[in-house]
């Protein structure tokens, strides 16, 4: 059972605190939605859990894997002892094929158990979680994020996280660009790596997907703060009311 | 595909060299006396003489280039012209010298050419010594042998096309190089003839000082094809050296030819090179210039469209790092209808480095409905490094489709950042980057050249830092 664990979290990017003294537990398995008006801090909060180096943490901050204090680790060792962001916007690196950089990607995990995936593995694994996500083969051998539609891209994400396996996870906006049918799929693979053990922190700024997976617990961020956490009732009723209510 | 290997490189392997052992070395310096002791010593007619010390006058006469990066600092009294390594060419890998074995070990030569077999002409000092060629391609009327075996045995084929692309007065390098060439390949691929597997040319500087000067006449006759590849990688001495190669290609009617040339000097010799190809009606040329050692690079493979439908494609990269200045790029001119080139430029620098990329298009009155499109990117690493583009576009017909893009970028940070947040260290997010960038030109090399580019680069990235 992992543990992520996030006290007194103050964050700032170019002088502006975006997180204000935010606190969360999030175990092993569970999915915590964290749901919020434009610019209400979502985002940043996933950079800075990540180690994204624009956002700085005041000294009182903590955010700790299970006993360990990750704030002052790089974000690759952040992402080698557990942590992944499946990313708002993925970045394209041109010329980069998305098989060698997974595999590049997982090796880096494994250097601390000292364990080189063998290729066959690698491929095997790689195209039977493709086949979830319903990614055809092609798209593997594609440049990374190169010339994708912005679905392709989060789905691509997502073979990402089932590949890596992350002790914690952060959807940033995953639904987002996402037709009907691939958000079935794609609440499915999130459903699954929680049913396996990763912890999942789901952005998103509409109920729509929660249709399709148990989301443990609801937070509302607003300003930095957040301002109210409920079940998956508080999502649905927020439809109704807005974030409005919220942000005196 | 470029494959990419997570483990770290081992140490740079090429920066050594192995016992000098010559049966003749000429004095330093140029002179008339030097011109005619390189011409006996080679047993040359009376015409190649004569061509060599009108070449060593023009050479004299001529400045240095007034543009591209300062040249004032090559000592031209101070460089040996001619070595000569050992007395007669051997015939087969056993007959080498251990010497030599050694040096091509370490460089891996014998890798290469289990898997070739075919083709390999390994160039050692000034002279060629080691030279396989598989018997079927003599079968079919190919010719590959080096500049003093086609004077003697093949004059009818190639001294009417010899100095006729690039002529000695082109510029005081390739006067220079007409003086004193030595080494080197002359080929010829006959009518219909397609040669499968790529010729090869490996050769290497290994004397203080010395200048290495290789003339290459490639010949390819209606509707043949050839691929050329020449690699090199040199030891590192501390005087510094110069070569200054010539390279001439004629591409006759429905003929293809590529040469791919791979560079990777010592980080102190001067590289001013000359290569032109003359392509006829329907013929297509194809140059790709990997550089990545010397001190100063000055190149710029240029092709002359003569024929209709005659197309030229140039795929350049340079990578340059401290001190090092690689001012590379290419030449275009259209000078028949319905003609068609692309150039393609990629440059890296970094820890001080500066890449240029120099290039000329030109598409004179009558060449209407001509074709060019010219792309030049530039990544810079760091801010010490400096990259500039210095494009000619002069266009004499006004019936044509140009297009030209240039792109200077630098590693992003939220590049870096996507890529750490999977794991990777900087520096590994850094070279992952940098082989994506690379990548276009990569995969045109030959396999085995594309994986020792891979390495080199590698190399390159992590043993400069700081």
């Amino acid at each position: 059972m992992n543990e992520l664990r996030i006290n007194h979290l103050t964050a700032a990017v170019e002088q502006k605190t975006v997180i204000k003294d935010l606190n969360l537990i999030i175990k092993s398995g569970e999915i915590h939605t964290v749901m919020g008006p434009n610019g209400s801090g979502k985002s940043s909060l996933a950079l800075t859990i990540t180690g994204h180096p624009s956002y700085k943490t005041t000294p009182q901050s903590q955010i700790k894997l299970n006993s360990r204090n990750i704030l002052p680790l790089s974000p690759e060792n952040r992402a080698r002892i557990g942590l992944f962001l499946a990313f708002q916007q993925p970045i394209t690196v041109p010329g980069v094929s998305f098989i060698n950089f997974l595999r590049f990607a997982k090796y880096s995990h494994n250097k601390t158990t000292n364990q080189t995936p063998p290729l066959k593995d690698f491929l095997w694994e790689l195209k039977s979680c493709a086949k979830k996500l319903n990614i055809s083969e092609g798209f593997l051998y594609r440049y990374l994020n190169e010339n994708l539609s912005g679905g392709e891209k989060k789905k691509m994400e997502c073979l990402q996280a089932l590949v890596l396996k992350p002790k914690f996870a952060i959807f940033d906006e995953i639904d987002t660009g996402l037709d009907i049918d691939a958000l079935k799929i794609v609440a499915g693979v999130i459903n699954e790596l929680a049913k396996n053990g990763t912890g999942v922190i789901l952005i998103t700024h509409y109920q729509r997907i929660l249709k399709y997976l148990h989301s443990d617990k609801i937070h509302i961020l607003v300003n930095g703060r957040i301002v109210k956490t409920g079940n998956s009732d508080l999502a649905f009723a927020l439809e109704k009311t807005g974030y409005s209510v919220f942000a005196k | 595909m470029a494959t990419l290997s997570p483990q770290s490189p081992n140490k740079y392997t090429y920066g050594f060299h192995v016992k000098e052992k010559y049966s003749f070395k000429s004095q330093k310096g140029l002179s008339q006396k030097i011109v005619k002791q390189i011409s006996r010593h080679k047993k040359e007619q009376a015409w190649i003489t004569q061509f060599r010390l009108k070449a060593l006058k023009i050479f004299l006469q001529k400045p240095l280039p007034g543009w591209g990066s300062n040249l004032s600092k090559i000592d031209f009294d101070n460089i040996y012209y001619y070595i000569k390594p050992i007395n007669s060419k051997a015939a087969t890998w056993k007959d080498l010298p251990l010497e030599i074995k050694q040096t091509y070990d370490r460089i891996g030569i014998p890798e290469a050419e289990k898997k070739y077999l075919s083709g390999v002409s390994a160039q050692y000092e000034s002279e060629i010594v080691y030279k396989s060629i598989i018997d079927s391609l003599k079968k079919r009327g190919v010719i590959f042998v080096d500049p003093q075996t086609a004077f003697q045995k093949y004059q009818e084929v190639f001294k009417p096309y010899f100095a006729s692309v690039i002529p000695i007065s082109d510029n005081k390098f390739s006067a220079l190089n007409s003086a004193v060439f030595s080494g080197g390949s002359f080929i010829y691929i006959p009518k219909g003839v397609h040669v499968d597997m790529p010729l090869q040319a490996y050769f290497r500087i290994n004397a203080k000082n010395m200048g290495q000067f290789e003339r290459t006449l490639i010949i390819a006759d209606e509707g043949s094809f050839v691929h050329y590849v020449e690699g090199c990688t040199a030891p590192i001495y501390s005087s510094d050296s110069l070569h200054s190669a010539v390279v001439e290609i004629i591409v006759k009617k429905n003929a293809r030819v590529r040469y791919t040339t791979i560079q990777n000097w010592s980080k102190n010799v001067y590289n001013l090179v000359t290569k032109r190809a003359l392509v006829e009606e329907n013929g297509i040329m194809e140059w790709v210039d990997a550089n990545l050692g010397s001190k100063l690079t000055m190149k710029y493979p240029s092709v002359y469209l003569v024929g209709k439908n005659a197309k030229g494609h140039i795929l350049s990269l340079a990578f340059a790092s401290n001190k090092q200045h690689l001012d590379a790029g290419a030449k275009v001119l259209h000078l028949a209808p319905n003609t068609s080139s692309t150039i393609i430029s990629k440059s890296i620098c970094k820890n001080g480095g500066r890449t240029s990329y120099r290039g000329l298009l030109q598409i004179e009155k009558g060449a209407v409905d001509s074709k060019s499109f010219v792309r030049c990117d530039a990544l810079l690493m760091d801010e010490k490094s400096r990259s500039d583009t210095y494009p000619t576009i002069n266009v004499k017909e006004q019936k044509t489709d140009i297009g030209h893009e240039a792109v200077v970028s630098k590693i992003g940070e939220e590049q870096m950042f996507y890529l750490q947040n999977r794991g990777l260290s900087q520096e590994d997010a850094q070279n992952l980057i940098v082989s994506g960038f690379i990548e276009p030109i990569v995969k045109e090399l030959p396999m085995e050249y594309a994986v020792e580019m891979n390495r080199l680069i590698k190399l390159e990235m992590n043993g400069s830092v700081g």
